[in-house]
């Protein structure tokens, strides 16, 4: 109840002294309205905000939703909308979709790194009982990919194999036996080519690049993509206050979902396929398999199952898609083809194995004055996500610190592995990692606190980073606090003993992509919400949203029983199939609860306004002085007046039958104009900041990490419930990265271990004890002031971990995993060189505050007023990175410093100087050579 | 599989009769002689609940109980679970009222995917039928042999900790949410 509103003392019957009736005791009709609950519940003011009159405290001011805010599900801790299923066993993932008379299908695939296909005989496969049909590259000549820019795929090799795994044929059979059997009775007749396997090789000029660009092939390289991008003034640079400069080797990763691929391609009577995939991106798979097939998309139905897990590892159109669709065709019978384990392994997507260099300045204040970041990545077979991961290395690394200049080259080469692509943290992880290690260093050397060196130089909210991102809410302050807080960090920092370590680590993320591939700013919003409500009054909410873990489907609930104030149990998301569902861009670079939320509410007003509509009418009374609340309506000077939600729905539905609602979200146009300003670009930032504390067994080298305090913003945690879920389990994600997990390929370029038992993901025992954080920043566009929660926490667990093994024995180790036997090494050497006999008696370092200590604090003290009036939009004055500089905000940097470049391709005399992915640039494009054009 | 032997599928090995009781019920099928638990209760019986994650015994989402005792079914031949009672994932709920371990599962944040769900929830109710007061210490290594990616095991051992304190009657069913679900009826899928 309102404070406002006092109830009759002493009244326990439902009529007050002065005769009218009590608000919340009122009985309306029951019968189909909805609930378990007959009598309406009592707002709950302690999830409404207090500029609403509510308890829910909003430090970071108010929001465009708040009026919206009916205290019924948002903010509280709520189960998934489908967990029962899953508890049951009743969830159906891809290889749980069994459709009378199926058939198995059965994946040929490439046994040589590099080969070109010279003939297939597929005679004795087809002659075995029991084979329905075979199918060869040869029937599917069209090329896909998830980027349309590279779309460098095929079903199966149509000229060439490019790693070992790679679909050359597939058959249909009866049983998996026959399948199998059949699979081995293909020959297949290949020329075997010379193989890369070292990123750095694949910079090289070769005579047989892996893929041919014709015109835009760079060089005779394997180069896929290169990127360079310099902005700021780089002339001061050399004699900086401190510096670090670090050669970083990252092994490449896999996402380790526990749901092997699957997929069952089914072509119904009316000729068109209904296609079961566990797929993030349905949308994207929807459109190759058209592509492939050469059908139109509305003869494709995209039904996506549940998905055991995803983390971009099933972003992709994938070619085995393509295959049970060919093979279904072929065969006029449902086909199913289901991984072994090993078989993901060779499809892949995972993190990108990647070498990077990153130098880094600070001046005598302590700011940040130069970041430069080198970044070779090594894509494997195909594109992928590629194109982008080669900008999100280098420009998700210009927040949330204000840089002086910021310089990146980025190339990614082809190689004869399994093909890397997008996976949670996308890009990002691995320059974070070497980035936040590097502030440590920085730290050390200027002998100050690496948490008040970062509090020192935070972008406030509401600025532009230096490249042009637009952060609008910000809660890296508050997240650096709280973990400080949290963790008793002042009382363990450089005071702990040998073998005992505490360390911290940031991370800045998107929450959504600006730009997203596959759209059309001039037709198609970013997502689409369709709502319907019936005469029974359960809502039907339409998404092509994909939930697949994250709780999307939860959160899509969630915002629609909030703004129409109905229990969530009559809310019903309906999400799995391509017919019913509006185009959704899928669930990648965490844009889900961003965008799809924002689609539901705009959705759910529109239905809101028709209800009040109709209950305005029937109370004659002002729709503005109406509250929903609790499938009930009523005037909030006299909340005895008032009807049912039924009543009101009924009222609406007079004329059109159905109550029906589309809402869409698109993003507001931003960002800069150079080459690449698109990729990083989101509608807002999350932030997150953690503290780990490690033990290091210096005898063994084995590193346990005990302890993680993990704050992260996610603008509004709709369902707090979910948001540390997704914190806590992105801290196991990114501590298996940083502790054991890599994908490890032989002398010969062979994957040793494409399995669970040597891909070392933690199990329990590796697991800390996580506090999660939540800090609620509530961005200005988010629904209900809400970010991305899936991602951006993963970034800050590799390096507090590494800071924390540094802490604890003063060594850095530059290549991850921090495996036992790396670990010991790392020790053993600086054994050596410091001459030290037991490892026991290794130093560890200490901190002396110098002078900057005292410069830092004062400043992070006014930048900590700065921001709080900045957030609460108190203080509305532009902000661009530089500020902290002496720039104006008002003038483009460009003008107010003659230095100030920005460049997007680099000068003719500064080619040779770029580092290893900066050499990318020594090379020429087919087209300028002479060549191909 | 890639590069490796081949080694000759067919013809398959003979069928013979295989009877269990599968959640209570009799089951009698033909399979294989040489067929995993796992393919015979996915394929023959319809348990699609048991989930097949690794093929190699080291996720552990294929976990049934075989007579009580918690069974990797992909390392299970089948013929050695003949004649024994099987209870799988499907087999927990009374009915159509969710055991106190899946309600907890799901209130606690135990499951987020779901894919590895049915696994920890067959290792952490034979865990509380021993043991009906574990520590933590305990439940961990219970479950060591389950394999999550999504939720870092935290609100797992969670969910096992409210499971247990519901069977010892020290706290009631009742979901932590504010809408509680007096529909016994599991939702089934959309």
């Amino acid at each position: 109840m309102s404070k406002d509103y006092v109830q009759q003392p002493g009244s326990n019957s439902d009529v007050r002294v002065d005769g009218k009736r009590v608000a919340g005791k009122l009985r309306f009709n029951p019968p189909g309205s909805g609930g378990s609950r007959p009598e309406m519940a009592e707002r709950d003011m302690e999830f409404i905000p207090e500029l609403q009159g509510g308890n829910e405290a909003q430090p970071a001011g108010a929001h465009s939703h708040d009026k919206y805010r009916t205290g019924t599900t948002v903010g509280k801790r709520t189960p998934l909308v489908d967990a029962k299923a899953k508890v049951t066993g009743q969830a159906w993932y891809g290889d749980d979709v069994r459709l009378a008379n199926e058939l198995i299908g059965r994946i040929v695939r490439s046994p040589h790194h590099h080969a070109r296909v010279k003939s297939i005989d597929t005679s004795k496969a087809e002659a075995l009982p029991g084979v329905i049909a075979v199918s060869t590259g040869a029937d599917a000549p069209n090329k896909f990919g998830v980027l349309p820019v590279t779309k460098d795929e095929h079903a199966m090799a149509v000229e060439k194999v490019r790693h070992v795994g790679d679909l050359v044929a597939c058959v249909a059979a009866i049983d998996e036996e026959t399948a199998r059997e059949a699979a081995s009775l293909i020959e297949v007749d290949y020329e075997v080519l010379e193989s890369v396997h070292d990123a750095k090789k694949g910079l090289q000029d070769v005579d047989d690049p892996i893929h041919w660009r014709g015109k835009y092939h760079i060089g005779s390289t394997n180069i896929q993509k290169r990127v360079f991008q310099e902005f700021g003034d780089r002339s001061n640079l050399e004699d900086s206050h401190a510096s670090y400069s670090g050669k970083w080797k990252f092994m490449g990763v896999n996402h380790g979902f526990t749901e092997p691929h699957a997929v069952v391609a089914h072509w119904d009577s009316n000729g068109r396929l209904q296609l079961y995939t566990p797929q993030q991106v349905p949308h994207y798979a929807h459109r190759a398999l058209a592509t492939v097939l050469e059908v139109p998309m509305h003869q494709v139905n995209v039904i996506r199952t549940f998905v055991g897990g995803g983390f971009g590892g099933k972003s992709d159109p994938f070619p085995h898609e393509m295959c049970a669709a060919i093979l279904a065709r072929k065969a006029g019978r449902p086909v199913r083809i289901t991984f072994d384990r090993e078989e993901v392994f060779w499809v892949n997507r995972g993190r990108h194995p990647s070498n990077i260099e990153i130098k880094m300045h600070a001046d005598d204040e302590g700011k940040i004055s130069g970041l430069d970041i080198d970044a070779l990545i090594d894509g494997g077979g195909f594109a992928s996500f590629g194109h982008v991961t080669s900008y999100y290395n280098g420009v998700l690394a210009t927040a949330p610190y204000e840089l002086g200049s910021f310089h990146y080259t980025g190339a990614r080469v082809w190689t004869n592995k399994p093909a890397s692509g997008a996976m949670r943290g996308h890009g990002a992880v691995n320059t974070r990692c070497a980035l936040e290690v590097g502030l440590d260093d920085m730290a050390e050397k200027m002998q100050v606190d690496p948490i008040d060196l970062r509090l020192a130089n935070l972008l406030p909210p509401h600025s532009k980073t230096i490249t042009g991102f637009r952060i609008t809410s910000n809660g890296m302050r508050q997240a650096l606090e709280r973990v400080r807080e949290g963790s008793n960090w002042d009382e363990k920092f450089r005071k702990m003993p040998l073998g005992k370590g505490i360390g911290i680590g940031c991370g800045f993320f998107i929450s959504g992509s600006g730009l997203p591939i596959h759209w059309d700013p001039n037709n198609f919003p970013h997502a689409t919400v369709h709502i319907q409500i019936d005469m029974d009054g359960g809502v039907t909410v339409h998404t092509g949203a994909a939930d697949i873990g994250q709780g999307s489907t939860t959160a899509v609930a969630q915002v629609v029983a909030e703004v129409l104030a109905l229990p969530l149990e009559l809310v019903h998301v309906r999400s799995h199939e391509s017919d019913t569902s509006p185009v959704d861009l899928g669930s990648y670079s965490s844009r889900v609860t961003f965008m799809n939320a924002n689609a539901a509410i705009s959705a759910a007003l529109d239905i809101r306004e028709k209800l009040l509509d109709a209950a305005s009418e029937i109370l004659s009374t002002p729709s503005e002085y109406l509250i929903l609340n609790d499938r009930r309506i009523y005037n909030k000077r006299d909340p005895a007046e008032g009807i049912s939600y039924l009543d009101a729905l009924h009222k609406s539905q007079e004329d059109k039958g159905a109550l029906i609602a589309s809402g869409a979200y698109r993003t507001p146009p931003m960002g800069g104009v150079h080459k690449g300003a698109a990729a990083g670009l989101a509608p807002a930032y999350s932030f997150s900041a953690y503290v780990a504390e490690v033990e290091v067994d210096v005898e063994m080298g084995l590193i346990k990490c005990t302890d993680v305090w993990a704050a992260h913003d996610c603008g509004k945690a709709l369902n707090p419930l979910a948001v540390e879920g997704q914190i806590i389990g992105s801290c196991h994600m990114g501590l298996g990265q940083v502790l054991s997990e890599q994908m490890v390929y032989g002398r010969t370029g062979h994957l040793q271990n494409p399995n669970l038992l040597e891909y070392k993901i933690p199990s329990v025992h590796e697991m800390p004890n996580v506090t999660p954080i939540i800090i609620e920043s509530c961005d200005p566009e988010g629904p209900f002031g809400a970010k991305e929660a899936g991602e951006g926490p993963l970034l800050p667990i590799l390096p507090a971990v590494v800071n924390a093994v540094y802490d604890a024995i003063g060594i850095r180790i530059n290549e991850l995993p921090l495996t036992p036997d790396k670990v010991w090494a790392a020790i053993a050497k600086k054994m050596k060189l410091e001459n030290i006999a037991d490892a026991n008696d290794l130093p560890t370092p200490r901190l002396d505050f110098s002078e900057l200590q005292e410069k830092l604090l004062q400043r992070s003290s006014e930048h900590a007023k700065r921001d709080v009036l900045r957030q609460r939009s108190e203080d509305t004055n532009p902000y661009i990175n530089g500020v902290l500089f002496g720039f104006d905000p008002n003038i483009p940097p460009e003008e107010q410093d003659g230095g100030w470049k920005i460049s997007v391709r680099p000068d003719s005399d500064q080619i040779e100087n770029l580092g290893l992915a900066g050499s990318a640039w020594t090379k020429v494009e087919q087209r300028h050579m002479g060549g191909e054009n | 599989m890639v590069g490796e032997e081949h080694v000759s599928m067919i013809p398959a090995a003979p069928s013979k009769v295989w009877s269990a009781e599968v959640n209570g019920q009799p089951q009698e099928v033909l399979s294989p002689s040489n067929a995993i638990l796992l393919d015979v209760l996915r394929d023959k019986v319809g348990c699609l609940g048991v989930k097949r994650g690794c093929d190699m015994g080291t996720c552990g989402c294929c976990a049934v109980l075989v007579d009580g005792e918690p069974r990797l079914s992909c390392l299970t031949m089948a013929q050695d679970a003949n004649g024994c009672s099987i209870t799988t994932v499907e087999g927990l709920a009374d009915g159509a009222h969710l055991a106190p371990i899946q309600q907890c599962f799901a209130d606690h944040g135990g499951s987020q995917c779901g894919f590895c769900t049915p696994g920890f929830l067959i290792t952490s109710q034979a865990l509380l039928d021993k043991n009906p007061n574990p520590s933590d210490e305990q439940v961990a290594c219970a479950i060591e042999g389950n394999l999550c990616r999504c939720t870092g095991y935290q609100q797992i051992i969670e969910s096992i900790q409210a499971a247990a304190a519901i069977n010892r009657g020290e706290s009631d069913l009742a979901a932590p949410s504010s809408d509680a679900h007096p529909d016994p009826h599991p939702s089934g899928p959309d």
